[in-house]
């Protein structure tokens, strides 16, 4: 009844954002494209028309993606300076997942002797906070938390993964998928206590994504050195696989035993009935095509902060369209061009 | 009697010319093939490296990652001395892969075209490690040189080259490296099919001054 009081302006404001998505029609116009230019000139004439504008030729795929995310960025930022409690806090936690992967960005690479501005180039805006560059300094996880994590959103999320062991690519990976699942835990506790249609609509696409990154870590992680125990540690307590299908996926040696595990749960049944056995490059389009779906069906109800967190993910999804239809033009590759497009609408 | 010899020579050089003229074609048409295979490899690989960022995310696959740190190269190439084996059938170029910085003893695997294991675009995923262990067994010395060790040495090397992007990388990101994997042992097949070919004209440019004269 109330929720208009705070909240009506931005729900108004990101429904108005919905509206400017990319149409299955400005997909195919994309996907025709023989060059770089062509796709810029097609732009022109969306929301992206005005940050594209302006870019010198030869233009890369890597400037269209920024330029893009430049304008999520902006209307994200509106939205915030907008918002008033709790839904400024809902719309902080929605940055958590690109502030976590800025972290590990600036950590591997400065193991790696990379130059830190170089890094700091790299790394996603959403994501930025003021004393990110001091992570170059950071010998172990422990001087990470002290030095600068203890001052940011994210340090409720380093008590699981603290220790004095020196940084490698083995407990950088361990460090990025523990902060991960922490956030996923906390946005899902915080949206619980919201309650009402916003507890209700993101439970449900959280749930998705717990149990997406479970399938993910236990498909990337086969024949590597990380063990069943790690590997059951890094999945979220909460989702449809918690916590038998967890039991399950951590034993799984092959991307059939996979299947068989999430073939039991009827949502994933449909996802892995689209992959032929032993296959699993269609996985992610197939993942994140049931996403869009879920996303898309939060905008069907009103007066809940699920619409910001949907807004935001189906333009993510929209840049990786982008992306994707880029590189295909650029390598020459237009018949590859429908194997990772996902339409929104 | 003498025609007749003469005739027998003339007969048998002719020959030898047709068979150098056939080895010239035969060298171009299979380095034509070569190149347009490295092509399409090397398409392949890029387009996989796309999917691989498309679907691990741009911050996690860049350039910005690539190790700057100093560490041995884990493949190098041989150059072999034509002029202490002027057989033929040696290569100019060997490829040695995979050799690893931490064993003493090299792992040496020639280049040879049609080689099924890495020519097979792997879709399929590797077998998890069933070992309880989170350490990497001690390998007897007994099993070095062993097929099962090269391929355990061979699959650990790739890994480690992928490190740089994290250890939980995506099959698409695996499936790139093989394919660039190949298309790195086919440069050599070109480069050892070019020095043929380059061989086989010497000949024929030889047998064409001769008929001339």
């Amino acid at each position: 009844m109330t929720f208009n009081i705070h909240g009506g302006y931005l729900e108004a404001i990101v429904r108005g954002y919905r509206s400017g998505l990319l149409t299955a029609s400005d997909y195919n116009n994309l996907c025709q494209c023989e060059t770089l230019e062509d796709i810029k000139m097609h732009l022109s004439a969306t929301e992206y028309g005005p940050y594209l504008q302006n870019e010198p030729s030869p233009l890369h795929t890597t400037t269209i993606v920024e330029k893009c995310t430049l304008k999520l960025v902006d209307e994200y930022k509106h939205m915030l300076t907008q918002a008033t409690e709790p839904l400024s806090t809902f719309l902080e936690y929605i940055t958590y997942g690109h502030m976590i992967d800025n972290v590990v960005l600036i950590v591997t690479g400065t193991l790696h002797e990379r130059d830190v501005q170089e890094l700091l180039e790299k790394c996603h805006p959403l994501g930025m906070f003021d004393s990110i560059a001091t992570l170059a300094v950071a010998q172990n996880m422990r001087e990470l938390y002290r030095l600068v994590l203890v001052d940011t959103p994210l340090a409720p999320y380093f008590s699981e993964c603290i220790t004095s062991e020196d940084l490698d690519d083995m407990n950088i990976e361990i460090m990025r998928n523990t902060l991960y699942k922490a956030y996923l835990e906390d946005f899902y506790r915080f949206c619980q206590k919201l309650g009402g249609a916003t507890a209700e609509i993101m439970s449900d696409i959280l749930a998705f994504e717990a149990d997406r990154r479970a399938v993910n870590i236990t498909i990337n992680s086969i024949g590597t050195e990380l063990t069943r125990d790690d590997c059951r540690k890094l999945y979220s307590n909460f989702g449809l696989l918690y916590p038998y299908g967890h039991e399950e996926l951590a034993v799984c040696e092959d991307i059939d035993q996979v299947r068989s595990v999430m073939e039991k749960y009827p949502p994933y049944q449909s996802i892995f009935s689209k992959l032929s056995y032993g296959e699993s490059q269609m996985l992610d389009k197939a993942f994140y095509e049931e996403e869009v779906k879920r996303l898309c069906l939060a905008f069907e109800q009103q007066f809940h902060y699920g619409v910001f967190f949907a807004y935001m993910r189906l333009r993510e999804q929209e840049i990786r369209n982008m992306m994707w239809i880029s590189e295909c033009v650029a390598q020459n590759q237009k018949s590859r061009v429908h194997d990772s497009v996902v339409f929104i609408f | 009697m003498e025609s007749s010899e003469n005739g027998r020579e003339s007969n048998e050089g002719i020959s030898v010319k047709e068979e150098n003229i056939l080895n010239f074609l035969d060298s171009v048409d299979g380095y034509l093939i070569l190149m347009d295979s490295l092509s399409s490899t090397l398409r392949q690989g890029w387009l996989e490296l796309a999917s691989a960022r498309h679907s691990m995310g741009a911050s996690r696959i860049n350039s910005t990652l690539f190790d700057l740190k100093l560490h041995p190269a884990s493949t190098t190439l041989q150059v072999n001395d034509q002029s202490a084996a002027p057989d033929r059938e040696l290569p100019h170029f060997t490829l040695c892969k995979w050799a690893s910085s931490n064993n003493p003893e090299k792992y040496f695997e020639e280049a040879k075209f049609g080689e099924v294991e890495l020519l097979k675009k792997s879709n399929s995923l590797r077998h998890r490690d069933i070992s309880h262990n989170s350490e990497i067994q001690a390998r007897s010395p007994e099993s070095v040189g062993s097929p099962v060790t090269v391929d355990d040495q061979a699959e650990k090397e790739r890994y480690k080259s992928l490190s740089m992007f994290g250890t939980l990388v995506s099959p698409k990101l695996r499936a790139s490296q093989l394919s660039f994997e190949t298309a790195l042992e086919m440069l050599v097949e070109v480069s050892n099919m070019r020095a043929s070919l380059l061989c086989a004209h010497d000949q024929v440019q030889k047998d064409m001054e001769t008929a001339t004269k």
